[in-house]
């Protein structure tokens, strides 16, 4: 293959010999053939479901688009991001996505932090802990809105009775525009909450404990242990949880849409981004500042990814 | 392992500063088990119970033991075909794009062919891009081009590569030495001999965490199929579930019934496999 692309040169009969005879050689390895039926399919594959959607999207973004007659679309340049920044609720759904991340970080990675040094810790039993606490990651996200929906009824939940019971004041949950929100983060971390557990703990059982025998004859206390020797050895994976976790909270659609429906929460208290992007897209059917509107989450969150892996980025690694 | 295997022989002498700490070690994690289960256990009693016990009674256990839910649910909705919808496109996704992943891993990771490093990054870098952004053009491709509207297949069909997946067995192909599949060639087995016959059976395990990681992510896949699925009987069971809320708006004892119904098929994989599942995360999350 590798003279396929450097055989046009009309420089001497020799070399068009020894070209041909290395695309002949090559031909006939099996080597070849066997790349050549994987490698084709993919680039295909590839072309038509993610390459080709990328191009037009940008494309897409700078016309007002015809559905019936798409080729005709008018040109109308950044006009599709002005008028999507002037969507009466841009500014809500991003202050809510923003909130949501931050409330996401806030509730997922000190807890997971604690039961993953705790799992790596403990003696007996790890991995019934471990498969339990990994239970409502494997359960449908939808099952999930649907059980917490039906805990968190102000007036029949669960939740409020057990709350009465034990003589405290019951809570309004998913139906009041202040409590909305951080309760379906709340939601979201019961949900997600293993995965990240998982890959924490799988990051300290491959700390070498010897470390932490050298850091006892020291006469180190666990908390010392903790910050000096766990957390810089496990930046890389602390790294990887705090990208994963802002790409998929500023994402997020499914959980406030089986909540609350496609207008999200009290007031719109849950209306996210992706929510907008996809009311423009299929239910007001206006595709050009739909993809307006994801281009700018795509900015967004490529930028947050990189001003990620810049700051939180260990500096060695063992 | 290796801390139980040491703990073992140790435990009866055991200084009483280990045995209180691992005590309250113990009792979170008793704790966090509860908080995690116990929302299951109530949903299972709830869609026991008529609606009126439901709403009326704090009780845990249901005072009359019904199927009434269950009989009226499957009457009104097409659990089966949801059901038959959801594993048919969750596992074709998984066989399919488990081994193409394993096939372009093999690939990336053993040959050398003109523009493979850009080939590569540029395959990787698709991954940076939110779905949002293609999910309009990708249905106009799916709709317009591939007539898939409404159709299982165009959920099928963009499932077919993950770059995630390459990525992965990438990672852990490249630890199988050259050697051993330059000895294959010169013993004469042909590239799909050694592919089938030596290579994949080396990546069994990364094999079995992809294919864990893939199922999770389409068994809950929510925002494609409700572009591409509109009518119920072709639609997946996260879809069919969400459904119920328009369908009884507060009628919380079918909520039970429907979400237990998707629900057990999952606990029973889950319960015979939850080893794989976990080593699954933890690998994917080492090797990423």
């Amino acid at each position: 293959m590798t003279s396929i692309a450097g055989g046009s040169g009309a420089s001497g009969r020799a070399e068009t010999m020894g070209v041909w005879f290395v695309v002949k050689k090559t031909l006939r390895k099996p080597q070849f053939w066997f790349g050549f039926t994987m490698i084709v399919p993919l680039l295909i594959w590839y072309w038509i479901f993610s390459f080709w959607p990328i191009i037009q999207a940008f494309r897409m973004s700078t016309v007002a688009y015809k559905l019936l007659d798409p080729t005709n679309s008018p040109f109308v340049g950044i006009g599709n991001f002005l008028k999507i920044s002037q969507h009466p609720l841009f500014l809500v759904s991003v202050k809510n996505t923003i909130l949501w991340a931050v409330y996401s970080f806030i509730f997922h990675l000190p807890l997971a932090m604690l039961i993953a040094v705790f799992l790596s810790k403990v003696r007996r039993g790890r991995n019934v802990y471990q498969a339990l606490i990994f239970v409502p990651v494997v359960v449908s996200l939808v099952a999930v809105s649907l059980l917490f929906k039906m805990l968190m009824d102000p007036e029949v939940g669960q939740l409020n009775k057990l709350l009465s019971g034990v003589g405290l004041p019951e809570l309004q949950w998913l139906s009041s525009s202040s409590s909305a929100l951080p309760t379906a983060v709340i939601i979201a971390t019961w949900k997600g909450l293993g995965f990240y557990v998982v890959i924490l703990t799988a990051g300290m059982m491959n700390i070498p404990s010897e470390l932490y025998d050298a850091a006892l004859v020291d006469g180190t206390n666990p908390w010392q242990q903790f910050w000096r020797i766990t957390m810089p050895l496990m930046g890389h994976t602390i790294l990887l949880i705090t990208v994963l976790l802002a790409i998929g909270s500023l994402q997020e659609f499914t959980l406030p849409t089986v909540l609350f429906g496609s207008e999200g929460g009290p007031g719109n208290s849950t209306y996210l981004y992706n929510m907008l992007i996809y009311q423009e897209a299929f239910l007001d059917i206006r595709f050009g500042t739909a993809t307006a509107a994801s281009l700018l989450q795509f900015a967004f969150i490529l930028a947050i990814s990189i001003l990620q892996i810049k700051l939180i980025r260990p500096s060695w690694s063992y | 392992m290796a801390v139980i295997s040491e703990a073992r022989p140790a435990r009866r002498r055991l200084p009483r500063r280990i045995l209180i700490s691992q005590g309250l070690i113990q009792i979170f994690l008793i704790g966090m088990v509860v908080v995690a289960i116990f929302p299951f256990i109530w949903m299972i009693f709830a869609s026991l119970k008529p609606f009126k016990e439901l709403v009326e009674s704090r009780a845990l256990l249901p005072e009359t033991w019904t199927l009434r839910n269950y009989e009226e649910i499957l009457g009104r909705v097409n659990f089966v075909a949801a059901f038959r919808n959801s594993i048919v496109s969750a596992v074709s996704v998984t066989v399919v794009s488990v081994f193409t992943s394993s096939v372009m891993g093999y690939i990336f990771s053993k040959y050398r062919f003109v523009g493979k490093e850009v080939l590569f990054t540029i395959i990787l870098s698709t991954m940076m891009v939110p779905f949002a952004v293609i999910m309009v053009p990708l249905y106009i491709t799916i709709a317009n081009s591939f007539g898939l509207a409404d159709h299982l297949g165009g959920i099928i069909i963009t499932g077919f590569y993950t770059a995630f997946g390459i990525f992965l067995m990438r990672q852990f192909m490249e630890s199988i030495p050259f050697e051993l599949i330059d000895a294959a060639r010169i013993d004469g087995a042909s590239e799909w001999r050694i592919f089938f016959t030596l290579v994949l059976p080396m990546s069994l395990s990364p094999m079995s965490a992809l294919a864990v990681f893939v199922y999770l992510f389409n068994w809950d896949s929510f925002l494609w199929p409700l572009i591409v699925l509109n009518s119920q009987d072709n639609q997946t069971l996260p879809l069919v579930l969400a459904g119920l809320r328009n369908l009884w708006w507060t009628r919380y004892e079918m909520w039970a019934a429907g979400s237990m119904l998707t629900v057990v098929p999952v606990m029973v994989i889950y319960s015979f496999a939850s080893r794989y599942f976990i080593r699954g995360i933890a690998m994917t999350g080492l090797k990423a």
